[in-house]
């Protein structure tokens, strides 16, 4: 099989197999690269899931807000594969005066950026979801926020994007990008060389050891992020909670299962090397943390946990650039933990960017080269 | 944290044996163990155990655990039971659980013992009510009391197949037949043998076809296998039965050494992945050692020899024994586990056809294909000598590790000799006294004491009983022949029960006396 | 590590007698379910899980991920894939057992 394509993607993560759906979509031949033998193995199969507005960096809330409107509603149907996406609103709940100002900032800021938030007493809050624990007292309330499967959304993409024709090889390893004629051109792996117009790099944590080789660095680092799932259960309730000291979040999936995820607080000094292990702590907190604001969860059973690395943007928002500096490649890493919910809108920018048309939105704000030392 | 010089998972043979030997050197060492007794499977096996004295050879499995636990808390060693280790973690760091809560311990070095899980195979009606795995079935029997069902087939003719089968009917259960895609008999031929005795047909190259029912299990249809082991047209069979037991191998529970982040590799292509180990266990993370099944399916018996062996290394390592102490004793200890990699089992030998005996003696086709010896076979081997008077006939026919017979007899009637898997060899010059002590004491049930003579015409048949209700002197009832089948009258003349029997009572009938070679089993009333 | 190309022919996906008959019990996966998921560019145990779930129950994957795995296999022709991981806990365990963390004494 010829290795020459319209657009090469590294890594087939969800920001990686949405890109190769949205372009094989346009009719351009993608391959898309995966160094793991295993297609979304990265942070897309390891994260909580969720689809939220609120809470989000005021520079993402346009993306994730396009991506609700426009993408997420219909992306079931669109991909062919329930991708388990629910719009039922995000809880963030509070238990002290403090908390309640924590979350008070966060309802102003995104209600500043045009979002559908607000502060609500633990009455209301029990009539969405009276599950809750009598001591909450109050909450921010985004009825528009929701979760997904991001497991089956990431391989709903792959498949999408496999059956209109995108090459996927995974176990390739990519060990450079190499230029020609000054253009980045042929991408090698450890055991083939691919050619293509243009090259996206979305390889999250990974990204910087192949940017490196045109001379690149997104000022970033791996961070930890744990989650855990339960037993399924009946329906209970639909909504994402959260609350204002991320004791933990996590939302009841359509198979019955809660997925919680939490800190530690211990997540940076975690040492990177592979496939993260969960550490052992970890569960048990958030499983603390569950109690206190779930108490009728007690005795469900956990099942699994497990962990993945974020890649933690130096200003927690990534970059969605073609970098003046290399012509012929896309970035889309430093997602920084909260790339899933954004990752259709992401994907769709880095296509357009890939063939050169103006991005749906503005993505001023996620340059390669915003990062400059003060002065 | 809390940190033991070894913590050992699993209170298996492996792991009980792996804390013992550490502690002998003086290492701390806990054991962590999911279930409320010690013993791994031990517990629920009530079989006696093959081998030699010194892996507790003819001591029945429950015994066992009793004893490793009790050699292990002598030293010192701490064991915690009801305490599942939910994960390993890094740094040798375990978490388990104790009653409603978790705690977390770190051990200077860790030997994962965590035995085997059953494999499930697939096929119409699997997974109606009543299709279990042997291993279930052997819980629901020996721990919980209760039988499983009353009409049972068994799928799968290892040892585990054929040790519950002979326990299903033990505990009154009907075993309609034993089962195997395999051309032959996959576990030892005594244990077949015994099974064989009391009536149970063999069919070998079948598998379960369907399981039939609704709600539960009602019949089961096999059918015979061709060589790529597909259903031949027309060789459907069926049976009435309420349940269908699952014996087709265990897997190694290696799912703590893969969360560790041990090396797993397969031995060959589609074999299944076990842990890489060196010949002490120890795995690619140094100081985490993989012993007992988890490294590899064997029986009980080497799995407490490696759990030593993981033992003393672990006590090299931690500076508690001296490098000429560790060697010797590692030298002892892999020289007893290479005795019992010998014979028609060896770990070599697996999946092939091996013709002769060591001593040059056929390998019986009849018995790998029936599950019994054919009449006319016994007495080609060295433990089948026709001598007048009282006297032993063992029909021990292939090479596997286990001697106890040759310490029964207190006139030196038995040889085994060094060779631990050789044959058994009656000495017809030494005097047997019919003691019934070798009867007794085969843990295969392999031996029957014969007297040719007993006046009337008649021959007396002394053979090992292990069913309940014992019958009684003056009993009448039929004589079986080894495939079951009822051949004539025979009349009870003695039962006896010692404490050095061991719950295996020796039940004597008088036959016929050109019936004393064929009958093997005894049925209470007349044949129908 | 090798690399694979998800265009390989596998051939087309044959539905087969037994499609209909669950091989994941606690997820109530089938095999037809499982094959299918193969010819759909699933082509390890890894993806085929996080698919339809398969091994993923409570009993996490203790009778089927052996079944799981040799169905996939077959279907790609392959004699040898990489097992699921291994995860903790163990043993499935109460919310409230495993937030009883009585640490290190």
């Amino acid at each position: 099989m010829s290795n020459v394509s319209d657009v090469i993607i590294v890594g087939a993560g969800v920001i990686g197999n949405a890109t190769a759906y949205y372009l094989a979509k346009r009719g351009l031949r993608v391959t898309v690269l995966e160094k793991s033998e295993y297609i979304g193995n990265g942070g897309s199969s390891r994260n909580g899931g969720g689809v939220r507005q609120s809470g989000r960096h005021p520079a993402e809330l346009p993306l994730v807000m396009y991506g609700v409107k426009n993408l997420w509603v219909n992306l079931s149907d669109e991909l062919g594969m329930d991708v388990e996406y629910y719009q039922e609103g995000n809880l963030r709940l509070g238990k002290t005066p403090d908390h309640i100002k924590t979350l008070e900032n966060l309802t102003n800021s995104a209600a500043s950026g045009g979002l559908d938030v607000r502060m609500i007493d633990y009455k209301e809050a029990q009539s969405i979801c009276p599950y809750l624990s009598d001591e909450v007292i109050g909450a921010s309330w985004c009825p528009t926020d929701g979760h997904a499967n991001p497991m089956l959304t990431t391989l709903a993409y792959y498949r999408a994007a496999r059956r209109l024709g995108a090459r996927f090889v995974s176990g390739a390893e990519v060990v450079e990008i190499r230029k020609l004629g000054g253009r980045a051109r042929l991408v090698v792996t450890t055991d083939e060389v691919y050619e293509a117009d243009t090259i996206v790099v979305a390889a999250g944590v990974a990204s910087n050891k192949i940017l490196e080789t045109v001379g690149l660095r997104v000022p970033m680092n791996p961070a930890l992020l744990e989650c855990l799932v339960t037993e399924d259960c009946p329906p209970m309730f639909y909504q994402m909670l959260g609350t204002a000291m991320a004791d933990f979040y996590g939302h009841q999936s359509k198979h019955g299962s809660f997925v919680f995820g939490g800190t530690t607080g211990y997540e940076p000094y975690t040492t990177y090397g592979g496939t993260p292990p969960a550490t052992s702590g970890s569960a048990p907190g958030t499983c603390r943390g569950i109690i206190k604001y779930f108490p009728v969860l007690r005795d469900l059973k956990i099942v699994r946990t497990w962990a993945g690395w974020m890649d933690d943007c130096a200003d927690h928002i990534p970059v969605i650039d073609t970098p003046d500096e290399v012509a012929g490649l896309v970035i889309g890493c430093g997602f920084s933990g909260h790339g899933f919910g954004i990752s259709p809108t992401a994907a769709t920018i880095l296509a357009q960017l890939a063939v050169g048309e103006t991005p749906v939105l503005d993505v001023s704000r996620f340059k390669y080269d915003r990062f400059k030392v003060r002065t | 944290m809390k940190r033991y010089d070894l913590i050992v998972i699993g209170a298996g043979p492996a792991g009980l044996s792996a804390a013992t030997e550490a502690a002998s050197h003086g290492l701390r060492v806990a054991v962590f163990d999911e279930n409320a007794r010690p013993g791994g499977q031990l517990f629920k096996q009530i079989h006696k155990f093959f081998g030699s004295k010194e892996h507790k050879a003819k001591i029945r499995g429950y015994d066992i655990g009793r004893e490793l636990l009790k050699e292990a808390e002598s030293l010192g060693v701490e064991v915690f039971l009801n305490a599942p280790v939910i994960g390993l973690y890094a740094e040798k760091e375990v978490v388990a659980r104790h009653a409603d809560g978790v705690r977390h311990y770190k051990g200077d070095t860790v030997i994962v013992a965590t035995g085997a899980s059953e494999n499930m195979l697939t096929f119409e009606g699997w997974t109606l009510p009543g299709v279990m795995g042997a291993g279930a079935a052997q819980t629901m029997m020996n721990i919980n009391r209760v039988t499983p069902g009353e009409r049972v087939l068994m799928l799968g003719s290892g040892n585990v197949g054929l040790v519950v089968g002979y326990q299903l009917i033990q505990a009154g259960c009907e075993l309609v037949a034993i089962i195997d895609a395999a051309p032959r008999v996959g576990g030892y031929g005594v244990h077949a043998a015994k099974v064989a005795r009391t009536g149970v047909p063999f069919y070998l190259s079948h598998t379960v076809v369907r399981a039939e029912g609704t709600d539960r299990v009602t019949g089961v249809t096999i059918g015979e296998v061709d060589a790529s082991w597909q259903i031949i047209a027309g060789s459907e069979k069926h049976f009435d039965v309420d349940t269908i037991c699952i014996a087709v191998g265990l897997s190694p529970s290696t799912q703590l050494l893969k969360m560790a982040g041990a090396d797993m590799a397969e031995p060959a292509a589609g074999a299944g992945f076990l842990p890489v180990c060196s010949a002490t266990g120890e795995t690619s993370i140094s100081g985490l050692y993989a012993s007992g099944d988890v490294s590899g399916i064997e029986e009980a018996s080497s799995a407490m020899i490696e759990g030593r062996i993981s033992g003393v290394a672990a006590a090299g390592k931690l500076g508690f024994a001296d490098a000429e102490t560790v060697e010797t004793r590692l030298n002892a200890l892999e020289t007893a586990l290479s005795a019992l990699h010998e014979g028609l089992f060896a770990p070599r030998n697996r999946g092939k056809s091996v013709p002769l005996t060591d001593e040059g003696i056929d390998n019986s086709q009849h018995l790998l294909k029936n599950g019994y010896l054919a009449d006319d076979e016994v007495a080609k081997y060295p433990g089948v000598k026709r001598v007048s008077g009282v006297h032993p006939i063992i029909e021990c026919t292939q090479n596997i590790p286990c001697n106890p017979c040759q310490d029964a007899c207190p006139k030196q009637c038995i040889k085994v000799g060094a060779n631990i898997v050789a044959l058994p060899v009656f000495d017809e010059t030494s005097a047997c006294i019919g003691c019934g002590q070798c009867v007794a004491a085969c843990s295969g049930q392999s031996i029957f004491l014969v007297n040719d003579d007993i006046g009337d015409n008649l021959a007396s048949v002394t053979i090992p009983y292990e069913f309940l209700p014992l019958p009684e002197k003056g009993d009448v009832g039929t004589a079986l022949d080894r495939s079951g089948t009822p051949i004539c009258a025979a009349t009870v003349t003695d039962v006896r029960a010692a404490k050095a029997f061991d719950h295996t009572s020796l039940l004597t009938f008088s036959v016929p006396r050109d019936e004393y070679m064929r009958a093997r089993f005894w049925k209470k009333g007349a044949a129908v | 590590m090798s690399a694979v190309d998800r265009t390989r022919d596998i051939g087309e996906y044959v539905p087969a007698q037994d499609d209909d008959m669950i091989v994941c019990r606690c997820e109530e996966i089938t095999k037809g379910e499982i094959r299918r998921a193969v010819h759909d560019g699933m082509y390890n145990v890894h993806e085929v899980r996080r698919l339809l779930r398969c091994g993923m129950g409570l009993c996490q994957g203790q009778t089927c991920a052996r079944l799981v795995k040799s169905i996939v296999a077959r279907e790609l022709g392959v004699r040898s894939l990489e097992d699921a991981t291994a995860r903790a806990p163990m043993r499935p365990i109460e919310m409230s057992v495993f937030a009883n963390d009585g640490g290190g004494e």
